[in-house]
């Protein structure tokens, strides 16, 4: 099962593995990882499963669909360049090992 | 010989143990009587809605399918054409762009509140959830105020199926068809006179330089009415039903109005409205042990992975403490429930209003009348004593 490390904004590191398939949304909310409140049941239809991807694998990942990207403007923390939503990442083993950094607010 | 009958009276009055005994004993299932297979682990659920490639919508989301509706709505499209189309409603219904709804729906529960003034007991469902549900969709669609009575007896007919015979009934059929007809003069008069409402702009809107399909629109707008309408209205019966039953959690809720979010979530895991959809398999598959073919229906048994003991600790206690992350009250994945923003900030005001009206109240009847329906589980009637 795909690994995926998730940084909080407090520094505080959680690694946690998921069913393959499953997205970065559902891998923080299922195990109790706050940072992330995936409102809308991973439509991407709310922007609060922001998350700043390391860099190191931002080429690994498929790319952000025109609707991500307009969600993406509506983040509460600031959009960066390696900002994605968490319910449009699926763990697959291409991104095991996969780091997240979670903004400082989601909604 | 276990048997899962998603028409049996009984199911629509408590699923629970029949989801149970299909969690533990029979995780893939085969029901004779939907002609589907079912799964009711949390687990299995997830992995299926995740995985729109392989479990379709487009050959219907209902246990029953409405004819002709499917791959014309949102819910029975797949990606790419589904994302697309979605994009085009999404905006409107962001919680951040629907805080003009929270004032309209404030006033509609406080004017059906009071014309219950002086009464010992009434029907929160008739007098008092579906009303308020109905004045926020005709607000938001910006609908002709006559006829609400009718769209929402038609909303709530066309969701049934039949217990006798497993199927729409005329009835529930007919009611379909009032609604395509009704969305079709909606639409007929909107292109003439558009305005700035959410369906006015979903009309207007094209992609790729092409407008949508006449059904696509027909079908799509009919759906959100129906989903508006009884969906939202199921939802708050539910969550009444829970605070009658459920008197120290309403009294929590009472001193503390800030909980009722918590509240409504956790209503929404433990007794969702929304307790079975369906896909199609695109590809033969292998799950616990069962061979499933292409183009076989697998019914998702929301209600079921809500109760999973796998996922969810003392799944049969209702605990507004719980936060319950993950639920599936509204599906999820590509497919979540459009309207969560709306259902959240509406069964909020709604409840902030009618606990204030009534801090304590009690259920009359023991045995409730259940929309029966293969799909949806809520009271047809809740009749509360509040004197």
């Amino acid at each position: 099962m795909p690994k995926v490390t998730y940084i909080s904004h407090d520094g505080a590191e959680r690694q946690v593995e998921l069913p393959a398939g499953w997205t970065l949304m559902q891998g923080a909310t299922l195990n109790g990882i706050d940072g992330i409140e995936g409102e809308c049941g991973g439509s991407c239809g709310c922007a609060t499963c922001h998350v700043y991807v390391d860099e190191r694998f931002a080429d690994k990942l498929a790319p952000m669909s025109e609707v991500e990207d307009e969600m993406l403007d509506c983040t509460e923390s600031p959009r960066e360049a390696n900002s994605r939503l968490g319910c449009q990442i699926k763990a697959t083993p291409e991104i095991d090992g996969i780091i997240v950094r979670l903004p400082e607010a989601q909604s | 010989m276990f048997r899962f009958d998603p028409y049996s009276p009984v199911m629509d009055a408590d699923p629970f143990p029949f989801y149970k005994t299909l969690r533990d004993e029979y995780p893939c299932f085969w029901s004779e009587e939907a002609g589907m297979w079912v799964y009711s682990r949390y687990a299995d659920i997830v992995t299926a809605l995740n995985d729109w490639e392989t479990y379709s919508s487009a050959k219907g989301n209902l246990v029953d399918e409405l004819p002709n509706r499917a791959g014309s709505t949102l819910g029975t499209t797949d990606p790419p054409r589904h994302d697309r189309l979605r994009a085009l409603i999404q905006k409107a219904v962001t919680k951040r762009a629907l805080d003009h709804i929270i004032e309209p729906a404030r006033q509609s529960a406080r004017k059906h509140l009071d014309a219950l003034a002086g009464e010992k007991s009434f029907d929160f469902v008739n007098a008092f959830s579906s009303k308020v549900t109905v004045d926020l969709l005709f607000y938001l669609f910006d609908m002709p105020a006559e006829g609400q009575q009718t769209v929402r007896d038609k909303a709530v007919l066309m969701v049934q199926t039949d217990p006798k015979t497993r199927k729409k009934a005329p009835e529930h059929i007919a009611a379909y068809d009032w609604m395509v007809d009704y969305a079709a003069e909606l639409i007929e008069t909107r292109k003439k006179n558009p305005g700035q409402d959410l369906l006015s702009n979903f009309i207007a809107a094209e992609i790729d330089g092409e407008k949508l399909h006449d059904r696509e629109v027909q079908m799509t707008i009919t759906t959100l009415i129906m989903a508006g309408i009884e969906s939202l209205s199921g939802f708050m019966g539910v969550m009444g039903l829970n605070l009658a039953d459920h008197g120290d959690a309403r009294r929590a809720l009472v001193a503390d109005p800030a909980l009722i979010p918590d509240a409504m979530e956790e209503s929404l895991r433990y007794n969702t409205s929304a307790q079975r959809f369906r896909r199609c398999l695109t590809k033969d598959q292998e799950v616990h042990g069962q061979q499933m073919k292409a183009g076989d229906f697998v019914m998702l048994a929301y209600g079921s992975g809500n109760r999973d003991e796998r996922q969810f600790e003392n799944p049969d206690v209702y605990d507004i403490a719980r936060k319950p992350r993950g639920h599936l009250g509204f599906g999820g994945g590509v497919h979540a429930c459009l309207g969560t923003a709306i259902a959240r900030l509406a069964c909020k005001t709604a409840f902030e209003e009618f606990l204030t009206r009534y801090p304590e109240f009690e259920r009359v009847e023991q045995q409730l009348p259940w929309v029966p329906s293969s799909n949806f589980r809520s009271p047809m009637r809740l009749e509360l004593a509040v004197g």
